[in-house]
């Protein structure tokens, strides 16, 4: 059972990259689970995407000790405070990348980005994902958008860190 | 997104528009709600038949209009609209029309958060201005959910009765894997109108003098026993010399059968008694098991929604003391409620 | 006076209309008398939004509420802010009713042709045409316009217009009047256009393209007799 739990804020594009992570590991054959957490606000809120793969079928959706967690924004820092303080627990916390982020001109809007192909990769350590697959389904969704050099950099990057 | 041995990763939601359309319904009446909307849009974009109304009480009653001429309908809300809902509800009770909606509980009261919760147990079994002739389903996982939704038409339409296929807005939004292989095949309750040509049909809601409706209210009583026998379901795990009997239902259902195989494995006799019919309430069974346990944990998502179901049906003479794990509004993971057993040995 | 985080969306018609609102409430000096109710919807957002005495309602219901509150404290100044879906759907039997009655209380429809908060469905302002995500083939009913529609049932006193967000010396002419019309005993209603670029899908000058498209279907001015 492996635990990721993402946070950021509305627009950040956190529900994307949960998608995919998803979407790669089911297709590796695992049982998946994958639920959004927002409020009210269309945007601006803090946005949530809880997702668990594992062999056996999951009966829970949601989780307090993710085995990564990912903080996007300040408000999500805040929010999830709750999820903090297990040992097991990788935080990848964007205040720690600012100059990774910098040094390769990775915009705001690719963040999420980056940290889908940081995880994408630890994923992949762990045989859960395909990372020529994860690659593909974010090309099939992105690369017909706008700003998709900037995407696949931000990609690159994260999967090699 | 599907596997070519049909697994598919889908939404609670998605599954819920696959099993009205399996169910033969024709046509949904709705209004948008968080987090019931993503039904009404997922059936939308199935390209079924479907009206957005200007607000939930015309969805119902244009539901209940059409299933009096004789066409499988149905809609789906959540909370508030919920709550409007029951005007509808609470005439299909009166009239016997196989009215089936689609709740997610959210938080509440009043507009409460547009998330979760398991709140709206009471308003599903007895919100109308009635005694509640109506079954309510609650599914704890994406598998029962497309099940217990098929159930729901079917069983509104054998026994004419409304049903409500409870469910909630963590189930909805789960998306999780389905093994359609693994569904078993259900076969539909044909529709059939009240007033067919020629049938010269006339329906009553209201009546002249008490002794009218007292009797009316008797036989609408016996058709509901009699169903309620052939209806009532519940799931057990673990109950054979168990101790601490939890009960839960729903998605914390779902949790609790995790966290009492936990305790198992912890050598701890919990056991799960999980209703899947919150009514018709499997009392028979529950009365087995909460009369050879030492101990009764309620466990919801509520302030004892649930736990003044199980009060009520059980037997007068069972004396096992209850208590309660309450967390309204608020999700119930596995290790909260391992906890909460612990905590009563 | 503590800050609120605004929840509205980058671009968003409400914190326009608000504090073009509150200005005029300055203006003439009946900030403490002013009690603003709010229907579902994107309207919630405004809770905390404006130094003024400020509560949430049901879906469709601001106008009863604000009937209530007003038939209690005459002296204070009711306004209901609402979504086009809260006023002209669920919520319309009780607007043409408050006209009928004439209530002394002011109602703002915030009008984006959608419901907002919920993602983007068809709304009985939605323009003939328009896609939504539930009408997918594009929108088959007339647009609805309140404003006309309620004016016959109004008495000759009561105030009944429309405008933009994009015209703020209107917006306030017209937040004036309404004033006047509830402190002479009588109904009033704006319709404000409003921008919604979230559901709107528009970025920058679209979005204010967009309003104006919106604005040849439904005139702004005011509705007379």
């Amino acid at each position: 059972m492996y635990r990721i739990l993402l946070a950021g804020d509305g627009g950040q594009g956190i529900q994307l990259i949960a998608d995919i992570i998803c979407h790669s590991a089911f297709h590796e054959g695992h049982e998946i689970s994958q639920i959004p957490n927002y409020g009210l606000e269309q945007r601006g809120g803090v946005s949530l995407a809880f997702v668990q793969i594992s062999s056996e079928s999951i009966v829970y959706p949601k989780f307090s000790k993710p085995d990564i967690l990912l903080i996007m924004s300040p408000q999500a820092r805040v929010r999830a405070a709750s999820y903090l303080g297990h040992d097991q627990t990788e935080i990848l916390d964007i205040e720690n990348f600012k100059d990774i982020l910098e040094k390769n001109n990775i915009s705001a809007r690719s963040q999420n980005i980056f940290f889908l192909g940081m995880i994408a990769k630890k994923l992949a350590e762990k045989d859960l994902i395909n990372l020529n697959l994860v690659k593909k389904l974010l090309t099939d969704k992105l690369s017909s958008k706008l700003g998709w050099e900037q995407n696949e950099k931000a990609w690159d990057v994260g999967v090699n860190i | 997104m599907r596997r070519s041995d049909d697994k598919q990763f889908i939404t609670g939601a998605e599954v819920v528009v696959r099993a009205a359309k399996d169910a033969g319904a024709e046509i949904m009446y709705g209004y948008p709600i968080t987090p019931a909307t993503e039904v009404f849009t997922g059936w939308i974009r199935a390209k079924e038949k479907y009206l957005q109304t200007e607000d939930e009480i015309a969805a119902g009653f244009a539901v209940c209009g059409a299933i009096i001429a004789g066409q499988k309908a149905f809609t789906a809300t959540a909370g508030p609209g919920h709550v409007l809902m029951q005007d509808a509800l609470s005439m299909s009770e009166g009239m016997r029309l196989p009215f089936v909606a689609i709740v997610a509980q959210r938080g509440g009261p009043s507009s409460g958060t547009v998330i979760y919760s398991q709140q709206e147990v009471t308003l599903a079994c007895l919100g109308g201005n009635g005694e509640g002739l109506r079954f309510v389903y609650s599914p704890s996982s994406l598998e029962e959910l497309y099940i217990l939704t098929r159930q729901a038409f079917n069983d509104a339409w054998q026994y004419r009765f409304p049903s409500i296929l409870l469910t909630d807005g963590y189930l909805l939004k789960t998306r999780g894997v389905v093994d359609w292989k693994k569904i078993p095949v259900i076969k539909n309750i044909a529709a059939k109108s009240v007033v067919a040509s020629g049938a010269n049909a006339h329906l009553q809601n209201i009546y002249t003098l008490e002794e009218e409706l007292y009797q009316k209210i008797g036989d609408f009583t016996n058709d509901f026993k009699n169903a309620s026998a052939e209806i009532m379901a519940s799931e057990e795990v673990e109950t054979q010399d168990a101790d601490i009997l939890v009960v839960a239902h729903g998605i914390v259902g779902a949790s609790a059968v995790k966290a009492v195989k936990n305790l198992r494995a912890q050598k701890i006799k919990a056991g799960l008694f999980r209703p899947i019919t919150l009514q018709p309430f499997d009392n028979h069974n529950f009365d087995r098991l909460a009369q050879k346990a030492r101990c009764i944990l309620v466990v919801e998502s509520s302030l004892g929604q649930l736990a003044r179901i199980a009060r009520f049906e059980m037997a007068p003479e069972i004396a096992t003391p209850m208590k309660y794990l309450q967390s309204p509004a608020q999700g119930i993971e596995p290790e909260q409620i391992e906890q909460a057993v612990k905590d009563l040995i | 006076m503590p800050e609120n985080l605004a929840k509205f969306c980058p671009g968003c018609g409400y914190p326009i209309a608000l504090t073009v609102m509150h200005r005029v409430l300055k203006e003439r000096d009946v900030v403490n008398d002013a009690v603003l109710g709010l229907d579902i919807g994107c309207a919630l957002l405004a809770w905390n939004f404006l130094p003024i005495n400020t509560f949430q309602t049901h879906h469709g219901r601001v106008t009863p509420v604000m009937m209530g509150a007003k038939n209690a404290r005459p002296e204070s100044v009711a306004i209901g802010y609402t979504g086009d879906g809260g006023a002209y759907a669920i919520g319309w039997q009780y607007l043409c009713h408050a006209v009928r009655r004439d209530d002394p209380i002011m109602i703002v429809v915030i009008n984006n042709t959608l419901y907002g908060m919920t993602g983007g469905q068809t709304a009985p302002t939605s323009l003939q045409g328009q896609v939504t995500s539930t009408d997918l083939t594009g929108v088959t009913e007339k647009e609805f316009f309140g404003p006309e529609f309620l004016r016959p049932l109004a008495s000759p006193d009561a105030f009944i217009a429309r405008t933009a967000v994009n015209n703020p010396a209107q917006m306030m002419d017209f937040y004036n009047k309404a004033l006047d019309a509830q402190k002479a005993g009588h109904f009033s209603l704006i319709e404000i256009l409003s921008f919604c670029p979230t559901n709107w899908g528009t970025v920058g000058a679209g979005t204010l393209t967009h309003l104006n498209d919106i604005a040849k279907v439904f005139k702004t001015g005011e509705i007379k007799k």
